[in-house]
């Protein structure tokens, strides 16, 4: 190109950009400042959820037109495909969801920059929700989200597969050498013992049983690199190399529920929500749920939950909070537990739940030992590094791992 | 696809040239008008979504804007620089994750420019062959893969590599048990490496290295979840490289041909003596085109992988989105999408620059001029 | 180079060897050719055949094109289970306004930049070479930005206006203009008739072949644009095809395989430009040879 058409180029590209630049001025800039204006009467509300599969996902929009016929308003119920990047350009656009599942690992995030609408105050009967579920939604010292529910970890096993792999019920393993022990016996038989998620969600659990985590107790500094932690995950990395562990993807599934369902592996660690997707996806599977077999230093488990959050751009956050209450009663928490196997965040159903849901159990017993979620602001990329070591967990030094999460962590955590 | 436009404009350089123009009277007002009139709808277009976007991006690299509210108030950070600085000289996360993606892509880009380069011009010498019938079809059935979208091309793709799927049994009818290629994060030169005794890297590779990550990192090769993609990608985009080489390829004249035969000249010898110089203008696009086309890679990522296994498929692109999309660190996606946009702009820069140092005779943007190549058949 | 072009060609040859290298070549580039025609085209074969099996037989018989048992659970449950009518009836209004936006803006540009005189267009066309040059995957997050402070974000105009122009096309028309002999408009021009009159009923029908090209560019580009939609939309009911299928593969269905479904669904979104392909490929390939005839 000649140097007079750059130029050229140059000034014609000014000039478009000068008078595009001052059009778009006009358009208005929104002041961040500004009250959304606040519509009564009939709302229609959009609700974006983070589904753990089809279960969930019929389950809350039968529940949300249930409420939207019942109150006269319109709800629609959104299954996100990424929540939190749906959510992230619906928030950046100004038009986001007016309510949605807030993930406690992302709360301090959206908290501490003012998308989430502090409605704790405004929700009947509050104290009901269990003490540490509120906590984990408290920013500032001020409730922002009703918990719509909470989940833990444990150890499902496919009965058919056990007696097929000439194993009783006194193998059932309760500590980490009967697990491998057990393991060895399965794979002997040719079948894949233990399907496992590669994510810190579900590995993490072999850290509290070795009387580890990735952060303090107050939350304030990374510990991923303990002699604990190193020990847990060179274990786990053990199995994996010994053929005991799989990870979903290895057995061309998107989770490990899938795999267990499919009957791809013999046992598998997950939460209270593979009940209803098991029930869904895989009516014919016969499985158990037993406690997570105990480390070195006791049993451990993790803990799951997620709030009703509503934006504090919506249009309609006198409905959305009435729509959140509809939500999280207890005859409505009962129903959802039904559907897809989570556990009422309210105290109050909590018998209610154990009687109708016997074999929950090692769900239930669960809490009283469970590690609650990394929630602190900023950390969210901090631990998708973590994933991805753990991903790579097969060739990867565990150490370095974990050194690796240390020194992001810290960057993270101090810097914010 | 938009290299399929990209190449259109490419490759079109026009017809007979204006010179008549010259003869014709004096500009007439309202041409002026007209003429402004006409453009208009394009200029307002692409001013407001390509000129202004840049500019606005331009700004939001420059600041910590987290998603919430507008970018262009004074309550949003400014940063200076800051961005650009922790992608390059700031050891984190951040500069981890950029030079990571820069390694993929520097590894997709080995891989896929030369691979669809030979095969799109060895495809394009058979088709041209005079003695074979049938050319349109083959033409066709090669050129068809890239008019597909590319997502359900890489819906099609997941399933083909899927650890039960095609091209593991494929390899199982050979004996050869395939990989388990989504989930498998290996570096194909560490495991080559692997083959020949080096299992362990040595422990001077892993001590160090530039910008972040060790030489062992450095020097891990395309993972092999990444192989997946680097063929979905060869496959899709061989074939309009091979149109455009069968087009320049009917350019050489046969009387050429001919005469190198009867000087006794090998085949290899008539095409590299011969052939290859004809068509080196449409060889240089097509290789500048690869080099622009594969930094950008983006949809096959997204749909197929996400950047995972262990990141070994993230590339700058998704990377920047991801960063602002997900992390709401919308400053430091823009700061990545401009140094990607640097790389891509320095790429056509040099392709202009060997265009026309290589070969003057070739039209080059901006200017305009003929030229049919001595001799032509036409 | 011209020496050797110039040499006249007799035609003596030895026959015999010849005659056997010929053959051998010739098999041998049949055997080329069909083997990437396998290549290129036995993907689609597999994805028509597995897109009718269950799916327990499309994980068992990945490479077989014929199912075992000819079922369309697939492709109801598309319709049924999805929302890929919805999907398609974004994309077909999308891609429709698009390309006719498209066709005619660039047409109006590219007409403007090669026939009419007027201050500055050296310039502007040296400006849409350069914005050529601008590659699309850095736009993402600007083009949300734009989108977001126009206030058009997730809405049919933030799907539909920003493609209605594109530069390449512009410098299509603007070629193919310059090569239309210009006495017939001036023909015209000189009976009175208005510039935009004589563009339109004089100029735009000798540029049939070229219109046709860009419309099927336009067709393909838009119908498969899958980035765009991404930061333009988030709103479900305003998924376009692609969008949907990225959806459907990593979404509310990624956590099962279910990969007749998925491959039904893609087929589907294939079959359009499969069908342009096909019934317009001369005018596919002719842009590709177009442009190297000359050059």
């Amino acid at each position: 190109m000649t140097p007079r058409v750059l130029t050229r180029a140059a000034v014609a590209g000014l000039t478009a950009a000068a008078l595009f630049g001052s059009t778009a001025c006009g358009s208005g800039f929104d002041d961040p400042a500004a009250e959304t204006t606040q519509s009564t009467g009939p709302a229609s509300l959009q609700i974006m959820i983070g589904s753990s599969g089809d279960a969930e996902t019929k389950a809350v929009q039968d529940a949300a037109a249930a409420w939207a016929t019942s109150s006269g308003n319109q709800a629609t119920v959104v299954p996100a495909q990424d929540l939190t990047q749906q959510l992230g350009q619906g928030l950046a656009g100004g038009n986001p969801p007016d309510v949605f599942y807030v993930d406690a690992s992302r709360f301090a995030d959206y908290a501490s920059v003012g998308a989430l609408e502090p409605y704790g105050d405004k929700i009947s009967n509050v104290g009901d929700f269990y003490e540490s579920l509120r906590n984990t939604f408290t920013y500032d010292g001020k409730l922002y989200c009703a918990p719509k529910d909470f989940s833990t970890l444990a150890l499902q096993i496919n009965t058919e597969l056990w007696s097929k792999a000439g194993l009783t019920d006194a193998d059932v393993p309760t500590t980490w050498e009967q697990l491998t022990a057990t393991a060895k016996k399965i794979k002997a038989k040719g079948m894949v013992p233990l399907v496992l998620g590669d994510t810190r969600d579900r590995i993490g659990a072999f850290f509290v049983q070795n009387g580890g985590w990735l952060l303090s107790a107050d939350g304030k500094s990374a510990t991923g690199d303990t002699p604990a932690n190193v020990a847990a995950l060179t274990h786990v990395k053990q199995m994996v190399t010994d053929g005991l562990v799989r990870f979903p993807k290895q057995l061309d599934a998107g989770w490990s529920g899938e795999a267990f369902g499919k009957g791809a592996a013999v046992m598998t660690i997950e939460g209270n929500w593979i009940k209803g997707a098991l029930q869904n996806d895989f009516p014919k599977v016969k499985y158990q749920v037993v406690e997570l077999p105990a480390g070195p230093a006791g049993k451990g488990t993790l803990s799951f939950t997620q709030c009703w959050g509503i934006a504090a751009k919506s249009k309609y956050k006198e409905q959305a909070i009435k729509f959140v209450e509809a939500m999280t009663s207890g005859e409505q928490q009962i129903a959802f537990a039904k559907a897809f196997g989570v556990m009422p965040s309210r105290e109050s159903v909590r018998d209610q739940y154990t009687a109708e849901f016997p074999a929950d159990k090692p769900f239930i017993d669960g809490a009283a030992y469970a590690q609650g979620p990394v929630n602190a602001p900023k950390m969210d990329s901090v631990l998708q590094d973590l994933e991805a070591g753990l991903q790579g967990l097969a060739n990867g030094d565990p150490k370095s791992i974990l050194a690796n999460f240390d020194k992001n962590a810290k960057a993270a955590l101090g810097g914010s | 696809m938009a290299t399929n436009m990209l190449r259109a404009a490419a490759t079109a350089t026009g017809g007979p040239d204006d010179r008549r123009r010259r003869g014709r009277r004096g500009v007439r007002a309202n041409e002026n008008i007209a003429g402004w009139l006409f453009v208009a709808p394009v200029i307002v277009i692409l001013g407001l979504f390509l000129l202004l976007p840049i500019l606005m991006a331009l700004w939001v690299s420059l600041t910590d804007w987290n998603g919430q509210g507008s970018p262009f108030t004074s309550q949003v950070p400014f940063v200076g620089t800051d961005n650009y600085t922790r992608l390059f000289t700031e050891d984190g996360l951040d500069r981890r994750d950029f030079m990571t993606a820069i390694r993929n892509n520097i590894y997709y880009v080995a891989l896929v420019v030369p691979t669809q380069t030979v095969l799109a011009l060895g495809l394009a010498l058979v088709v041209n062959n005079r003695l074979l019938k049938g050319k349109s079809f083959f033409r066709t059935a090669f050129y068809f893969p890239s008019v597909t979208s590319s997502v359900a091309i890489s819906v099609v793709f997941l399933f083909l590599f899927a650890n039960s799927g095609a091209v593991n049994s494929l390899l199982r009818m050979f004996g050869i048990s395939g990989p388990q290629w989504f989930a498998d994060s290996r570096g194909v030169l560490h495991l080559l490496l692997g083959v020949v005794g080096v299992d362990s890297p040595p422990t001077a590779l892993t001590q160090g290295g530039p910008l972040g990550l060790t030489w062992w990192e450095w020097l891990s090769g395309p993972s092999v979840a990444m192989m997946s993609i680097i063929t979905l990608v060869i496959w899709t985009t061989s074939g309009t490289f091979m149109l455009m080489f069968l087009a320049a390829l009917q350019n050489v004249p046969v009387a050429l041909e001919e005469a190198s035969t009867l000087d006794g000249a090998s085949r290899w010898q008539r095409f590299r003596n011969v052939t290859l110089p004809m068509i080196k203008p449409t060889m240089f696009l097509v290789v500048t085109l690869g080099l622009i086309g594969s930094w950008q890679v983006f949809d096959q990522v997204y749909v197929m992988s996400q950047g995972d296994p262990a990141k070994t498929t993230l590339t700058p692109a998704y990377l920047s989105y991801r960063t602002a999309f997900r992390d709401f660190d919308y400053g430091s996606g823009a700061a990545i999408s401009f140094v990607l946009f640097l790389i891509i702009i320095v790429l056509t820069l040099v392709q202009r620059w060997v265009m026309a140092d290589r070969d003057p005779d070739r039209p080059r943007w901006g200017r305009r001029r003929r030229r049919t190549p001595e001799g032509s058949a036409k | 180079m011209t020496a050797l072009a110039e040499r006249p060609a007799t035609p003596t040859r030895r026959r015999g060897n010849r005659g056997a290298r010929t053959l051998a070549s010739r098999f041998l580039g049949y055997a080329v050719l069909v083997f990437f025609s396998l290549v290129f085209l036995y993907p689609f074969v597999i994805q028509i055949g597995n897109s009718l099996k269950t799916e327990p037989d499309a994980a068992a018989n990945p490479l077989s094109p014929i199912p075992d048992q000819l079922v369309f659970d697939g492709f109801i449950r598309i319709f049924t289970g999805t929302n890929f009518p919805l999907w398609l009836g974004n994309s077909l209004l999308v891609t429709l306004v698009a390309t006719t936006g498209r066709v005619f803006f660039c047409s109006l540009a590219g007409y403007a930049l090669a026939r009419l005189r007027f201050r500055g267009r050296s310039g502007l066309f040296a400006a849409v070479i350069a914005v050529m040059a601008v590659p699309g995957v850095v736009l993402l997050i600007p083009k949300f930005l734009v989108l977001n402070q126009l206030g058009i974000y997730n809405s049919y105009s933030a799907l539909i206006v920003p493609l209605l122009a594109d530069a390449a096309g512009v410098f299509i028309m603007k070629q193919f203009f310059e090569s239309i002999p210009v006495s017939v408009e001036e023909a015209a021009r000189i009976d009175g008739a208005s510039i935009f009159r004589t563009f339109w009923s004089v100029v735009l029908p000798m540029a049939k072949p070229a219109l046709i090209t860009l419309t099927i560019l336009s067709f393909q580009g838009t119908w498969n644009e899958f980035p765009h939609s991404l930061v333009s939309v988030q709103d479900p009911s305003l998924f376009t095809l692609p969008r949907g299928l990225a959806d459907l593969v990593s979404g509310s269905l990624g956590k099962g395989t279910q990969y007749p479904l998925k491959l039904g669904a893609a087929l589907l979104a294939t079959i359009p430009v499969a069908i342009i392909f096909v019934v317009f490929q001369r005018y596919f390939v002719r842009d590709a040879n177009d442009g190297s005839d000359k050059g």
